[in-house]
């Protein structure tokens, strides 16, 4: 018997044995609950990105909130400005990926130049990413609950970007801003795909704020692996 | 002294007892972390959360072989490797076989208590496979050559001043008491480990079977790097982790990030399901997951199905009044401490004897139930588990000839009236002026040890109960 059969078969047999499986249970589960939202936000489409925004700092990371997605690059070569201290070089998702068409032409006339990796197996491409600061995403969508964004890989969207550097900088549309989690799911689970968007990335991540840890005596520390900030660029989108 | 838990029992606990550095390590700790959690439960509705989260567990340890099946195809169709491990050996030889396939020489590891339970990092250096813990508290415990001493903090019992003194020994660094040197000393090693390493490791805090994927919770990035840098990667996941659908994953999250650190939720949450795909930049080209038993199927076996449904949180570690006296190593060579520790591990074990000190090691207060977030009831469980092993004899001669005579004198009411006589007059002799007994004589001295007890009330119940009831011949009833 093979130690897949021996497992199944132990376990149904356990499980047949007796009805009063739990301690405390009053009823059997026989189909799955549907769980509520833990933390729900509310409001209009600003309302939405304010309480995101306001939870990400809460959280250590910090947003701003552009006129339109025409203001976006000139937000985005700020920071970018301010944070790259070695050169003028970002690691980033493609063009295509970024939610504002214009944002990497525009960036790249303020001379500022984007690395989209290809392969990060590679040797060079590793060493090439390894190095750089500043990482440039857009997101799948964004929890205002939370503060969190959801990042699913894909061609041209690295993980590396939102992994390797010390600053991460989402860029966010109205549109993808949902109140919660949860939310998210049921708009995905309604229109049949929510099954297929977290099969299809690969890795569907949802990250909140920036990389942190608390092992020496419960001490805040930032930047332990991942970005030290996580800066989101949040834009009305129409 | 650190404690040596490989030590037998008394002595572990002497020994923790007796280190002042661990118990203000300790209490720095668990009060904040207790704290943390009693903040973030107080703008939810806590007892909907628990009772979801209590649905959702119980559902899926009762559908178990179903759930693992559907898992095992889904994750089988997504592209990924499924193993199944009977137990702790066979497990360590998957991972070690498909390190030799790929002539993996360096593994980056993030936390995972699951593999701490079955010893993987010594069976891969034993096949001389370089294995690094990724996440901050476990690499630092690493470089000590220490096992963790608690579920999600593993570093809880070292003070700052005791990680500067390893990192100037490892690393020539000047002394630091600043968090953040010291982080980014970490950093800076670590980097170049994740992008060199061959493999990747990781436990599973759920795996969803309706979408084959299994889901890492961490704050600090490691899981994320070890789940996407390597070529390869390998998680580890008790069978007892699965889940029907993704928004209990998501539930689960949230009640183990607000449980164990008062987070609303982690930093990150992973949601691997299989390779990366084509033309993705990054990701493992091959994804093996190994589905362990190793004991879980016998807790079901042995009537304790609700330590299945632990999320291992650790909220029940830090509340425990017990374990914020003596640490994680006191509970000896385990993964698992505190009083879901105190469960979980002698029901794993084939031999629940070897670890029959540790349902003892509670003073049943009940402070872990009141925060599990799967509402364990793990006071009755403790009982239990005291009462099966009673059963198996686990006890000493004298405590077994002690509870033979105690039966069969309670069982004659002329021996027990006499007894109690005996007793009222003898703690009468041995107490103070205030009525208490401050100390016994061998071989009952260690009961008086560390407390005192009233001497034998005058009047017993039964006379008590003739003078109250006068209607009622005395004695009967």
């Amino acid at each position: 018997m093979t130690a897949r059969d021996e497992i199944l078969a132990h376990l149904r047999t356990e499980l047949s044995r007796t009805d009063d499986l739990f301690r405390r249970a009053k009823i059997r589960h026989e189909t799955p609950t549907v769980p509520s939202a833990v933390t729900e936000a509310t409001g209009d489409r600003l309302a939405l990105a304010r309480q995101f925004g306001a939870k990400l700092e809460a959280i250590h990371g910090g947003f701003e909130i552009a006129q339109g997605p025409e203001s976006v690059p000139t937000r985005v070569t700020q920071l970018v400005k301010r944070w790259n201290s070695d050169g003028d070089r970002v690691l980033s998702w493609a063009a295509s990926e970024l939610h504002v068409p214009d944002l990497t032409p525009r960036l790249e006339q303020a001379g500022i130049s984007f690395y989209v990796p290809d392969d990060m197996h590679e040797e060079e491409c590793r060493r090439s990413a390894a190095h750089l600061s500043v990482g440039i995403t857009g997101v799948e969508a964004a929890f205002a609950g939370t503060g969190s964004i959801a990042l699913l890989p894909g061609k041209g969207r690295s993980r590396a970007a939102a992994l390797l550097t010390l600053y991460h900088i989402a860029v966010i549309p109205f549109s993808c801003i949902y109140p919660s989690i949860e939310a998210w799911m049921e708009v995905a689970r309604k229109a049949g795909n929510l099954d297929d968007r977290v099969r299809r990335g690969s890795q569907l991540a949802f990250v909140t704020g920036p990389s942190k840890s608390a092992d020496i005596e419960l001490n805040l520390t930032l930047g332990v692996h991942g970005p030290k900030m996580v800066h989101a660029v949040i834009f009305d989108d129409g | 002294m650190p404690v040596d838990s490989s030590a037998p029992y008394r002595k572990r606990v002497a020994q923790a007892l007796g280190d002042d550095g661990l118990r203000t390590a300790l209490d720095r700790a668990t009060g904040r972390l207790r704290s943390h959690r009693l903040a973030a439960m107080q703008d939810i509705d806590v007892e909907r959360l628990r009772e979801e989260v209590r649905a959702v567990r119980e559902y899926s340890v009762s559908n178990l072989p179903d759930l693992l099946e559907q898992l095992e195809q889904n994750l089988t169709a997504n592209g990924c490797v499924v193993h199944w491990a009977r137990d702790a050996a066979e497990a360590n030889e998957i991972v070690r076989e498909i390190a030799d396939e790929h002539n993996v020489q360096q593994v980056a590891k993030s936390k995972s208590m699951t593999t701490e339970e079955i010893g993987l990092n010594e069976a891969l250096e034993h096949a001389d496979i370089e294995v690094v813990e990724t996440d901050l508290g476990e690499y630092i415990i690493q470089l000590a050559g220490e096992p963790p001493s608690h579920l999600t903090a593993p570093v809880i019992h070292k003070r700052v001043e005791d990680i500067s003194k390893l990192f100037e020994q490892e690393f020539g660094i000047a002394p630091t008491t600043n968090p953040a040197d010291l982080c980014a000393v970490a950093r800076n090693q670590l980097r170049s480990k994740f992008l060199r390493a061959d493999m990747g490791i990781s436990g599973g805090n759920f795996a969803v079977a309706e979408s084959g994927t299994v889901c890492i919770v961490t704050n600090e990035g490691n899981g994320r790097m070890v789940t996407s840098m390597p070529r390869v990667y390998v998680a580890i996941v008790g069978i007892e982790k699965v889940v029907p659908r993704l928004e209990d994953a998501i539930l689960l999250w949230q009640a183990a990030a607000r449980s164990a650190t008062g987070q609303d939720v982690t930093v990150y949450f992973s949601m691997s399901s299989g390779p990366r795909g084509e033309g993705h930049p990054d990701g493992p080209e091959e994804m093996h997951v190994v589905l362990l038993d190793n004991g879980r199927s016998r807790l079901l076996e042995r009537g304790y199905a609700d330590a299945l449904l632990c999320i291992r949180c650790g909220a029940c570690v830090n509340e425990c009044p017990v374990y914020r006296e003596i640490g994680g190593h006191a509970y000896g060579r385990t993964a698992y401490s505190g009083p879901i520790g105190a469960v979980v591990t002698p029901l794993l074990s084939d031999d629940m004897t070897s670890a029959k000190e540790l349902p003892f090691a509670s003073s049943l207060c009940g402070a872990c139930l009141d925060v599990c977030p799967a509402k364990i009831d793990l006071p009755r469980l403790l009982l239990d588990l005291r009462h099966d092993l009673v059963l198996l004899k686990s006890g000493t001669n004298a405590e077994r000839l002690g509870m033979r005579l105690f039966a069969s004198a309670a069982k004659r009411r002329f021996t027990f009236e006499w007894l109690t006589r005996l007793g009222r007059w003898a703690t009468g002799l041995l107490s103070g002026r205030d009525g208490e007994v401050r100390r016994l004589p061998p071989p009952l001295s260690g009961w008086t040890k560390y407390r005192s007890f009233p001497k034998l009330a005058a009047s017993g119940f039964r006379k008590l109960w003739a003078e109250r009831k006068p209607g009622r011949e005395s004695g009967r009833g």
